[in-house]
């Protein structure tokens, strides 16, 4: 009853979600000043070097491996500043935690019209997670994404068209992947959608040319102009303040990406292998089909054209966790910061998904979701710290079957909305 | 062609008069056991007209090569560099491509990591130094660096390619070459010269041999010399005999002194070495450990001195700089700072992208308060592996040469006039002109157990190299990997669209009797 009685009150969770951050920063100067080993993330320096460079009147990219817009160094200018303003990056984030949270809390009462104790409930997935605060207390920036995208997605719901439209290209501007929910918001933005309810189908078969001229109503051109002239606009701004490196690390850089250090992607090993030099390759041995080459094609066709295609009118939030989710599972390069890309969703999917609807479905879906990484974990301590040769079998094969798992889950999810009858 | 050779006398106990004879102009050895500086210089138009042709294309060229097998370092021949093959020159201006790699793979290694497709500003690294106002500027030269453990390839050429036939000697000194401990090449423009120097220490039985007198127009200088212990510390003393040979040769009496850049550690820190080693399991990010031996007689030799170590890295190893800012992880390391990082310093690209041929990296060592004695003391250099080109096994080696390490010291003098000074070591530029360096020998057992080929060597001989097992992904059992992967990604990408496609005909069958 306790815990209904905490989960009814919305400032009881917010001051814990509150609470927990706290603890969790001031555990992390604490650690940081007295142990060698730092609580901080390692692109935290990055952030807070590139900002110190800005604060010198340079570019951010003097800094290596600053692989983000400038505008994230901008934001996080005062840590160039001395004391404790260091830390102001990791507050910010954890102030963008709590946002995300309470824009999920009020999305669920609005649009899924969920009593408070629900809503709260299914919005502490985000709020209380101890890794969604880890990770944002620890200076990684995915959190801050985070109120970006449920901005973008509370923007839409309220069709607040314009709006939209620029949160969307600032958020493509900030970190490229949210692109591919412009698929599902353009296709959800139907008449029947604006209007409030199902016009009636016109009798006519229509042309393909009526047809086209129908799909391009005011909302979806209002959101496509807004969108790619925020991002365009954002990207002439910081193009011509700091000139081609912006766009070398910002954007082709995550295009043509050559580290192939071990990562879940189940391309992970294939990409080691076909990149590397072939000195030891026998004359006879068979050429490489190099398809790892199309990899984007299962990618974006899943995740940009078929689920927003046949899920988005039915289920908004739940067609945006599916298709993160196949952006990520299908992947080249893929590290456990991406998780949190489809964790912000989750709240408005599992309410009435499989997963929690069946307790062994829901049960064994966590299980194999936790167990694929821990596999791969002790495959990767053993190469990282121990140095075997765990590349073949091990490293590929957890892989693979992390993989799997992930596709089976996405099955899952996509028959539970497919199932859904469309939303009003 | 000029020569000069140096024996400097291990024991000068040892040493009699009656050990050299000059006899129609030559001179003979008899049993002398001493270190050999043996310099050959030559003008341009002595050499073979490839070569001329060859050195013109450079303005400097200075080529040092190391053996790995440990040496005892005796004044003055006192400076050290880390083991393998150091190269700093620099180009004339449109330097046609691939000059550099060219002469590596032709004079020294075939198989020396150098894309001959690249500029030389893509291969090697600049060079640094230091101005009189302590700031830091490129210098115009570059450096490249491989690990080569022997100069048999290099021996080999000069003997068949160029040594002229008629000329025994010459072939002498090439096939000797192997011997020695290190060799340095010398060309520089604006003299017009080739300088070759040689070190070898003596076979254990002393030198046995009758050096002869130079052709018409050649000059030989052979000088017999002994450390001799200075009131003066500034300077180094040294007392024996030079020959002139010719018709006239006869050992005449010396004695003289010179100021010196490199100096021995000071009699109070005697005893003292370092070895280097890796804390094991490696893994992915091998912790280089320097250890101090006894601790005690780790002081400084003077109030302004620091604890230096030079790290030369081949491309598969590389330091993240920006650990290195960290006062606590510095301190817990048992280092001071990392004032100087140069080359391939890229964090995360594998090393088949790498074009340079690695990076170089100046540490400040911690140095204990009062330490404990007869005990060790131990730095830790973390360092990180790129990712190696698959292979068909599951571990490729690689090397790190030794560090050199030496105290610092800020004690302004003037090393020019010393006839053996040596310069262009990679590390000297990064201190102010006029420092003093007081070298810390490396163990003379080195790594212990594995041969300069990494493995395990029937003579237990050491060597100031140590190997890293590097785990690469193993062809010989990838070969279904390619198909493996793409057969689930298809079977997936197959499988969800099913669901996405059968879900809606489902779907509108329901709402099609619906609306009927």
């Amino acid at each position: 009853m306790a815990l209904s009685a905490f989960f009814s009150s919305s400032r009881s969770v917010f001051s814990a979600a509150i609470f927990l951050r706290a603890i969790f920063l001031v555990y992390g100067l604490f650690q940081d000043a007295h142990s060698p080993m730092k609580y901080t993330d390692i692109d935290y320096f990055v952030f807070t070097d590139a900002a110190r460079f800005i604060a010198q009147g340079q570019s951010p990219y003097e800094r290596d491996t600053y692989r983000y817009t400038p505008l994230l160094a901008w934001l996080m200018y005062p840590t160039a500043w001395p004391g404790f303003w260091f830390s102001f990056g990791k507050i910010l984030f954890a102030v963008g935690d709590i946002i995300a949270g309470w824009m999920t809390f009020r999305i669920l009462r609005a649009y899924h019209n969920m009593s408070q104790e629900r809503a709260l409930r299914y919005a502490s997935i985000w709020l209380l997670n101890p890794m969604v605060a880890t990770i944002s207390t620890r200076g990684s920036s995915e959190g801050l994404l985070g109120v970006f995208v449920t901005a973008l997605l509370w923007a839409v719901l309220a069709k607040r068209i314009a709006l939209s439209g620029f949160l969307l290209g600032f958020a493509v501007h900030f970190k490229i992947y949210p692109f591919i929910y412009a698929a599902s918001i353009i296709w959800w933005l139907d008449d029947d959608r604006i209007n409030g309810r199902r016009t009636n189908t016109s009798p006519k078969p229509a042309s393909i040319a009526n047809q086209i001229i129908a799909f391009m109503n005011p909302q979806r051109l209002v959101l496509a102009t807004c969108s790619l002239g925020t991002f365009m606009g954002l990207n002439m701004v910081m193009y011509l303040a700091y000139g081609w490196p912006f766009l070398d690390h910002s954007y082709f850089y995550h295009l043509i990406r050559i580290d192939h250090r071990h990562n879940f992607s189940p391309y992970n090993t294939l990409l080691y292998l076909n990149s590397s030099p072939k000195i030891h390759l026998n004359a006879g041995a068979q050429p490489s089909l190099e398809l790892e080459r199309l990899a984007f094609l299962p990618q974006l066709l899943l995740s940009v054209v078929f689920i927003p295609l046949f899920l988005s009118k039915k289920d908004l939030p739940s067609t945006m966790l599916a298709q993160t989710f196949a952006f990520v599972a299908f992947n080249k390069v893929c590290t456990s910061q991406y998780f949190l890309w489809y964790m912000m969703f989750l709240p408005y999917y599992l309410p009435e998904s499989t997963l929690l609807r069946s307790r062994s479905v829901g049960v064994s879906a966590l299980i194999f979701w936790v167990l694929g990484q821990v596999f791969w974990l002790q495959q990767g301590f053993q190469l990282e710290f121990n140095g075997h040769s765990t590349f073949v079998p091990g490293l590929w094969a957890s892989g693979i079957l992390f993989f799997v798992v992930n596709v089976v889950i996405l099955g899952i999810m996509i028959h539970d909305v497919q199932s859904k009858d469309a939303l009003a | 062609m000029k020569q000069r050779i140096t024996y400097l006398v291990e024991d000068p106990d040892s040493f009699t008069p009656e050990q050299l004879e000059a006899k129609h102009g030559s001179l003979s050895l008899k049993g002398l056991k001493a270190v050999q500086e043996h310099r050959v210089t030559f003008s341009l138009d002595e050499l073979p007209a490839e070569l001329r042709t060859a050195l013109k294309k450079w303005k400097e060229l200075h080529i040092k090569w190391v053996s790995p097998k440990p040496y005892v370092a005796i004044p003055p021949f006192t400076s050290r560099v880390s083991p393998g093959l150091h190269v700093s020159f620099a180009p004339r201006n449109a330097q046609p491509k691939g000059q550099l790699c060219d002469l590596l793979h032709t004079f020294f290694d075939r198989k020396a990591k150098c894309s001959s497709e690249l500029d030389a500003d893509e291969v090697a690294t600049p060079l640094f130094h230091v101005d009189e106002d302590g700031k830091e500027t490129p210098s115009v030269s570059l450096q490249y660096y491989t690990f080569l453990s022997h100069l048999t390839q290099f021996s080999s050429f000069v003997n068949s390619n160029l040594c002229p036939r008629s000329s025994e000697t010459c072939v002498e000194h090439a096939v000797s070459l192997r011997d020695a401990s290190y060799l340095d090449i010398d060309y520089t423009s604006a003299l017009s010269t080739l300088t070759v120097t040689a070190l070898t220490t003596p076979p254990s039985s002393g030198w046995e041999a009758v050096i002869p007198s130079p052709l018409p127009g050649h000059t030989t200088e052979v000088g017999i010399l002994t450390h001799e212990p200075n009131p003066d510390p500034e300077d180094l003393a040294f007392a024996g005999f030079l020959t002139t040979l010719g018709p006239d040769a006869a050992p005449k009496p010396t004695r003289f002194q010179t100021p010196a850049r490199h100096y021995p550690l000071p009699s109070s820190s005697k005893g003292l070495t370092y070895r280097a080693s890796f804390a094991t399991p490696t893994g992915l990010h091998p912790t280089l450990e320097l250890s101090f031996s006894p601790a005690g007689k780790l002081e400084p030799p003077d109030e302004s001195c620091g604890l230096y170590a030079h790290l030369t890295l081949p491309s598969s190893l590389f330091i993240d700089r920006y650990q290195f800012s960290d006062a606590l992880f510095l301190a817990s390391k048992n280092l001071a700072s990392l004032p100087h990082i140069t080359g391939a310093t890229d964090l995360e690209a594998p090393d088949w992208v790498v074009p340079q041929w690695g990076s170089a990296a100046l540490f400040e060592l911690a140095v204990p308060e009062k330490g404990p004695g007869d005990g060790s003391w131990t730095s830790s250099i973390p360092l990180h592996l790129r990712y190696l080109p698959a292979a068909p096994h599951a571990h490729t080696r690689v090397p790190l040469p030794w560090p050199v390490v030496f105290w610092a010291c800020d004690i302004t003098q003037d090393p020019s006039g010393n006839p053996f000074d040596r310069v262009d070591l990679g590390y000297e530029q990064s201190f102010g002109p006029g420092t003093r360096f007081m070298h810390v020998p490396p163990h003379p057992g080195g790594n212990g157990n594995a041969s300069v080929e990494g493995n395990e060597n029937s003579h237990g001989e050491g060597v100031l190299v140590s190997w890293i097992d590097v785990p690469v992904l193993d062809t010989s059992k990838a070969g279904w990997v390619e198909m493996g992967t793409i057969g689930a990604v298809v079977a997936a990408f197959v499988g969800l669209c099913w669901v996405l496609f059968s879900g809606r005909g489902t779907k509108e069958v329901k709402r099609e009797k619906k609306e009927q």
